[in-house]
């Protein structure tokens, strides 16, 4: 069942919005999520990929390999830093010891952008290292926008929020998901990364067109789009980025590229890492398909 | 919003969903749809599988030979018991199976095998070496620099990623044979415990095992007692007359493999 709309004109804003005004982040081109199992061959090598996107919580560790290896990725790649633990919509107290590693990440990293989830990892001190969902209401929204403010204000700088896949829909929400991120970016001043992927998941798994999602979303506020694959067990697909984009997700990316112009876009496989070759074929392939549908003016909404 | 017990909407329903996540319990079934063609309670059961099977799997990466000693479905199991008695409390990953050791060495049945708290604390000993914090490594060449008659008051740093750890099994033979692709030899309990020192030269962490003297030198060296002291304790454990020699060899040893951090003339 779709949740309908009920979203109330333009009162939701309150007097306690303040949106972070920040330059919208530049088009870094089409990049690659960095992977361990890849960073010999991308070190010895020089893959033609424009950018990287980096697991934040990988790098916020003492020291070691990993972090070496970040700073030799950093001197030749513009690197953006995506976390998974922020939990911007848990009601539990905000977890300053982890915003406090992320400002110092960043702090080395100097990434293009900061992004997580729309979702929450827990409460009541727990983390289930998951991306679980949230009913779109108002009281959720209010609550989420000061989240997103509290932690632009720690890190002094415009977050960019990722739509999540979902399984479920509470039956208490006031709006679409689309209407929620929308309000969310409008009134907080975060930037949208738009999980082409997750849409389709979602779509499927709750019985709506993808188009309408993507309809529903501002065009000038996507900085970003996620590529990945799933697994579809008949009755719901599972969000596992750990197959190729298939089809239909790419069908989407076109129609996704005509509504946003040229967005920084990349491919993000978590599971089942594949050869680097294999990767960067449908880096390319992002490449080309964005060549086709936006030629030569290089168009950029916003 | 707030309900009577003055808790938001938003923080029970949350408060609800988690408790469906890690207690099986229902009622958060009851605000969430049937989605056209799946019922909630399988839509859910996503969540549930996912939470288990996430950290399994991390643990899995983790242990990587102890899970390959257990084999698939021991470690499952263990895995699944591990991840009921320690709810995750930190949001990295990285920390999660940190009380893996402890667990295997208090909870039935896998107290009644001592190898495998012993293999999976060397494990984890390796993996903090692995990402350890960076140090400077003390050089040879710094050595030269200290006069003969300074030698006495010389006071060590081990290099961060350095701990040491004492085994009551022949759990290290076991991971290195694991680690070589061979049958690891039947468990057993050591007359006298395996005395390892772990660190990380440049990127790779590595251990070894250390005869007792040297193990006595190291624990003293790490808590900051002078060379002259470390001789003395030598002295009192093998040949006196060699003490000095045996100390400087140790010590050798100890530069060369990057496991100081610092070298100085004690006050």
């Amino acid at each position: 069942m779709n949740v309908a709309s009920k979203l109330p004109g333009s009162s939701a804003t309150t007097l306690a919005d303040r949106p972070m005004q920040s330059a919208k982040p530049p088009f870094l081109g089409f990049g690659l999520g960095l992977r361990h199992q890849h960073y010999d061959e991308i070190l010895d090598g020089n893959p033609d990929i424009d950018w990287f996107e980096v697991i934040s919580e990988n790098y916020m560790i003492p020291g070691g390999r990993p972090l070496r290896t970040l700073d030799r990725i950093c001197e030749r790649y513009p690197v953006v830093m995506h976390g998974v633990s922020l939990s911007i919509a848990s009601t539990a107290p905000p977890n300053f010891e982890y915003l406090q590693g992320l400002k110092d990440l960043a702090g080395r990293v100097e990434p293009k952008w900061i992004s997580d989830h729309l979702c929450w990892t827990g409460v009541h001190g727990k983390n289930l290292h998951d991306l679980l969902p949230i009913p779109y209401t108002s009281e959720a929204l209010d609550h989420v926008v000061s989240r997103v403010q509290l932690v632009q204000d720690f890190l002094g700088r415009a977050i960019v929020l990722e739509n999540v896949s979902t399984y479920v829909q509470f039956n208490n929400s006031e709006m679409t998901e689309w209407e929620f991120l929308s309000e969310l970016s409008r009134r907080s001043g975060c930037w949208l990364l738009f999980d082409i992927n997750n849409v389709y998941v979602s779509a499927f798994n709750h019985g709506y067109d993808p188009m309408t999602f993507l309809n529903g979303i501002p065009a000038d506020r996507v900085v970003q789009f996620h590529m990945a694959g799933h697994s579809h067990m008949g009755t719901h697909i599972i969000d596992t980025h750990d197959h190729p984009v298939c089809e239909d997700v790419w069908d989407l990316y076109v129609a996704a590229l005509k509504r946003f112009g040229r967005v920084s876009t990349m491919i993000e496989r978590d599971d089942n890492i594949p050869p680097l070759d294999e990767l960067l074929e449908e880096v390319r392939r992002t490449r080309e398909i964005a060549d086709k549908v936006l030629p030569a003016t290089g168009r950029q909404a916003g | 919003m707030s309900n009577s017990a003055g808790t938001s909407d938003f923080a029970r329903q949350q408060a609800e969903f988690q408790r469906g996540i890690l207690d099986g319990d229902d009622t958060v079934l009851a605000e969430i749809f049937d989605s056209p063609r799946e019922r909630r309670e399988t839509l859910f059961g996503v969540y549930r599988y996912a939470y288990g099977s996430r950290l399994v799997d991390a643990m899995r990466n983790d242990h990587e030979l102890l899970h390959l000693y257990l084999g698939d479905e021991m470690f499952d199991e263990m895995g699944y018991a591990y991840v009921k008695a320690h709810p995750s409390e930190h949001p990295n990953l990285r920390w999660f199976s940190q009380g893996l050791p402890d667990f295997l060495k208090l909870n039935e049945p896998y107290s009644h095998h001592p190898v495998l708290s012993d293999l999976a604390a060397l494990e984890k000993a390796l993996n903090d070496a692995f990402d350890a914090v960076e140090a400077p490594v003390v050089e040879l060449s710094a050595m030269t620099g200290f006069a003969p008659e300074a030698w006495p008051d010389l006071e060590f740093v081990a290099h961060a990623s350095a701990s040491r750890l004492d085994l009551a099994t022949n759990a290290s033979a076991i991971w290195l044979a694991l680690k070589n692709e061979e049958t690891p030899p039947d468990a057993d309990v050591m007359e006298q415990p395996a005395r390892l020192l772990i660190w990380r030269q440049d990127t790779t962490p590595m251990f070894r095992e250390l005869p007792t003297e040297e193990a006595m030198m190291w624990d003293e060296a790490a808590n900051g007692v002078p060379f002259s002291v470390l001789c003395e304790m030598l002295a009192t454990y093998d040949d006196p007359d060699g003490a000095a020699a045996r100390g400087a060899g140790y010590l050798h040893g100890w530069i060369t493999s990057g496991l100081l951090a610092g070298v100085s003339v004690g006050t």
